[in-house]
């Protein structure tokens, strides 16, 4: 037979799976639209409409976490820092002095141990009043405690304080030895209620600043709400509300259609026209030299870099004029910058001069130099590179350019560096917020710096002795430091000090300053008329 | 049916174990991650306890053993870049990118059947050259510019959506068109081919010649043989799509999964990135078991039933109703006088 016939007559139902299959996928889709994205807000109760008492801030990325210690990180602490939680002391980014925040008066008769007067009538978010116990406990807890705050290694080091409550309103701190910036380094601690846990970090914070901590939509957006309760002025807005997005285009692209009030971390590239505001940002770009390998061997070849690599072109060209030539790794307004400290002057045949010295009296200048930059570190560094990669190969050296992502990066900026094939020399961007060159020197121009290559014994001793001035003597002595490492070390061939820019729409008025990347205060923001 | 679910889920452990495994061994292969976590001035001591910390100065086998006791009660490390609990992050990233990968792979699917099975109609006809060009466009945009021109082309200039973000139902609509354009491309292709080899076939005149009309054809005889090539690729596809939302996920601000890996492959998170990767891993096994399961529902030629039946078949003596090979035929016999 060609049939089974009872094949045919007991054949189930001929079912339509694909018209099913079709249904379903439709079906799906539409209930999984009509569901809010998960984890966001209701689509009606979104904050779409949120009016226009909510400032809305888009930052480059979401912040880690808000823990208050670990505030000295760019994206925690500008959410945190004068926002919702507020230090002793604070630096004036623009005059650079320090003012009384939740301490009123501080001083010390030996540099050593310093005596603050405590402000009184601050409530914290939670109700509870603060006092010196709470200034000492957020003392113990980021500094002397085993958390491991970010803020004890870029401040404090391995050292701890110590603490005396004298009274509710009299806090004594006791540095290891002579520490005439002790004030400027408490200007990093945020406070925290005595309360808070010193065996786990906290990601939600408590502090006793103009706006209280919310909700955090994890993934998507941080609000905040004005605090009621505020010591000093109400803030302009009822609330606020930080977004993130990486691609600095579409934070622009925010600005320019309405959806945020401010925007961090933009360049003109990014089509933000007239909103976009340019301010000094406080970093500095140079190149380190390593001088553990030919060509660096030899000072005239550091020399011949830094004649070699034309700075007011690269201002012009690549930054639109915004950026300054740099002659030391602080910009103006930092304690420490020298004002009469001339860049090096563009001179390539002095340039080439240099070089044909050295390679006569047997130094190999045709040896590799591997020049490490780090890839989206700030816009166009692949451009920068490229063009000192050529300047230096009319000098007459041999420049291989390498982009690598941050950790790969990272292991080349600090101490114990990795090995390069040819010499090293690296690209760092580096920002000093602290408004003191001490931060700054001690890390790229002692000998055993964790980030720098090497050092003299001389250089040491001026460093030494600028750490340990006040006042004008210590301006002066790190003026001296960074002439002589210009003269006598050339570690550094120093690039620029750079700009950023923020974007603002015109319904907000800010001003942005030096500080504003790593901390801005929405307090500073009112509504434009 | 059970059994067969049960084989492929045990058979997909392994693998997994194996993916777990591998990336564990790699993320730790990348060297320290202290230096993305502590201050550039950090001194070689703090370094040391931050490494001592997170247990990352023990043997890699010690590692992987205390991780994988960890897994067993369903605690996935703690992340190094927030100290929230990995697990916790990825399970809360997910169903985002589920979501996105979801709806685009229906509407794609959907799309695709549709302008597919009209270019097969006429191949080579003026529909079926637009389609092709439409199709190959769409299959080779890069989509990180496709999601900038959107954005500046309709929410700035023109103001329809949102930029970017997870406010409102219309910023669902940016991410999805930029998304669907590639597996959209691919399919059409596909879908296409297939029915064209399925509209010629001997059955379709059959089925015309019986009086089906053309959407019976089509969907009734046609598309169900088609289906199968179409969904081997839309497979794939979606199995990319989990995995490679990332660049949307980026422009928009959306908080998925694949963000959270690339940022903690970044950062050296390895807690997290373990977890991403097992998350998606398990989706990925799990869709490959939904793609077989939906073969054996529009072909019952892969059905293991039948599978079972004919092995059972070959094995049997032959029964004795069975005619011997050369024995006439009933209609050979009737053509006899």
């Amino acid at each position: 037979m060609m049939f089974d016939e009872r094949k045919i007559l007991l054949a189930p139902a001929r079912r339509r799976p694909l018209a099913a299959l079709a249904v379903l996928a439709v079906g799906s889709s539409l209930a999984m639209t009509g569901c809010a994205v998960a984890n966001s807000d209701d689509a009606a109760g979104g904050t779409a409409g949120s009016g226009s008492d909510t400032l809305r801030v888009v930052l480059q990325q979401e912040p880690p976490t808000l823990e208050p210690c670990e505030s000295n990180l760019t994206s925690t602490g500008v959410v945190d820092r004068s926002t919702i939680t507020e230090p002793l002391i604070e630096r004036n980014p623009t005059s650079g002095e320090l003012e009384p925040k939740l301490a009123t008066t501080w001083d010390s008769k030996d540099d050593t141990t310093w005596t603050l007067k405590l402000r009184t009538g601050v409530t914290f978010h939670d109700g509870s009043t603060f006092d010196a116990t709470d200034a000492k406990a957020t003392i113990d807890r980021a500094v002397n405690s085993k958390l491991g705050c970010n803020v004890e290694g870029y401040v404090f080091g391995d050292e701890d304080l110590k603490v005396k409550v004298v009274d509710p309103e009299t806090l004594q701190v006791t540095a290891p030895h002579a520490d005439p910036i002790l004030p400027l380094r408490l200007s990093f601690l945020e406070v925290v209620p005595s309360e808070t846990s010193t065996t786990k970090k906290v990601r939600e914070p408590i502090g006793t600043g103009p706006y209280q901590f919310e909700k955090w939509d994890a993934g998507q957006k941080i609000t905040l709400a004005a605090y009621d309760g505020y010591w000093g002025d109400k803030p302009a807005y009822a609330k606020a509300q930080y977004e993130w997005r990486s691609e600095s285009s579409v934070r622009a692209a925010m600005i320019t259609a309405g959806e945020a009030d401010i925007a961090t971390g933009l360049s003109p590239e990014d089509n933000i026209g007239d909103l976009g505001v340019p301010y000094p940002n406080n970093e500095t770009v140079a190149l380190r030299m390593h001088n553990n390998k030919a060509p660096f061997t030899d000072i005239r070849v550091r020399e011949a870099v830094n004649y070699a690599i034309d700075k007011e072109s690269i201002v012009k060209n690549l930054y639109g004029g915004r950026d300054k030539v740099a002659a030391q790794l602080v910009p103006e307004g930092v304690v420490g910058h020298s004002d009469s400290l001339k860049p090096w002057p563009y001179d390539p045949e002095k340039a080439k001069q240099l070089v044909a010295e050295a390679k006569a009296d047997g130094t190999d200048t045709s040896a590799e130099i591997d020049m490490i930059v780090r890839s989206a570190q700030f816009p166009k560094i692949e451009e920068l590179g490229q063009v000192i990669q050529e300047q230096l190969t009319q000098a007459g050296l041999n420049v291989k350019l390498k982009m690598l992502e941050t950790s790969q990066h990272l292991t080349y900026q600090v101490r114990p560096f990795a090995k390069t094939e040819g010499d090293l020399m690296l690209m760092t961007q580096h920002g000093n917020q602290a408004g003191d060159a001490a931060f700054t020197v001690d890390q790229y121009m002692l000998s055993n710096g964790a980030q720098s290559a090497f050092g003299t014994p001389e250089l040491d001793a001026l460093i030494k002795k600028a750490d340990a001035s006040t006042g004008d003597d210590r301006q002066a002595a790190f003026e001296k430091v960074f002439a002589y490492q210009n003269e006598k070390v050339v570690q550094f061939a120093h690039i620029a000090h750079q700009t950023g820019m923020i974007g603002k729409s015109k319904s907000v008025n800010y001003e942005p300053n030096s500080s504003t990347g790593d901390e801005l205060r929405l307090a500073e923001v009112t509504p434009a008329k | 049916m059970l059994t067969y679910l049960r084989k492929r889920i045990i058979s997909s452990a392994l693998p997994l174990v194996v993916v777990v495994v591998g990336v564990f061994a790699l993320a730790r292969m990348t060297g320290n991650p202290a230096a993305l976590y502590l201050p550039l001035s950090a001194t070689p001591e703090m370094r040391a306890e931050f490494i001592t910390r997170n247990g990352l100065d023990q043997p890699l086998l010690v590692q992987m053993g205390n991780y994988f006791g960890g897994v067993l009660h369903l605690d996935f490390g703690t992340s190094l870049r927030t100290g929230e609990a990995a697990g916790a992050m990825a399970l809360r990233a997910f169903p985002a990118t589920l979501q996105l990968a979801g709806v685009t792979m229906a509407l794609a699917i959907l799309l695709a059947v549709v302008v597919g099975s009209w270019a097969a109609l006429k191949p080579n006809g003026i529909i079926d050259r637009i389609a092709s060009f439409f199709s190959m466009a769409a299959a080779s945009i890069p989509d990180f510019w496709l999601a900038i021109v959107g954005i500046l082309v309709f929410a700035i200039t023109l103001g329809w959506v949102p930029t970017s973000g997870v406010e409102t139902s219309a910023s669902w609509i940016l991410p999805i068109a930029t998304l669907l354009m590639r597996p959209f491309g691919a399919l059409v292709q596909v879908v296409r081919g297939a029915m064209v080899s399925a509209l010629s076939e001997p059955y379709i005149r059959l089925a015309r010649s019986k009086g089906s009309g053309q959407r019976r054809v089509i969907t009734h005889h046609a598309l169900r043989n088609a289906a199968a090539p179409a969904l081997t690729v839309a497979g794939d596809l979606t199995v990319g799509l989990v995995n490679g939302a990332v660049v949307v996920e980026t422009i928009f601000g959306w908080p998925g999964i694949g963000k959270l890996m690339i940022d903690s492959i970044l950062q050296r998170d390895f807690a997290v990135l373990q977890a991403c990767v097992l998350l998606t891993a398990i989706a990925i096994f799990t869709l490959n078991i939904v793609i077989d399961l939906l073969y054996a529902l529009l072909d019952p030629r892969v059905r293991p039933a039948a599978a079972g039946r004919r092995r059972a078949r070959r094995t049997e003596t032959p029964p004795a109703t069975t005619p011997p090979a050369d024995a006439p035929t009933a209609l050979a016999g009737a053509a006899r006088p």
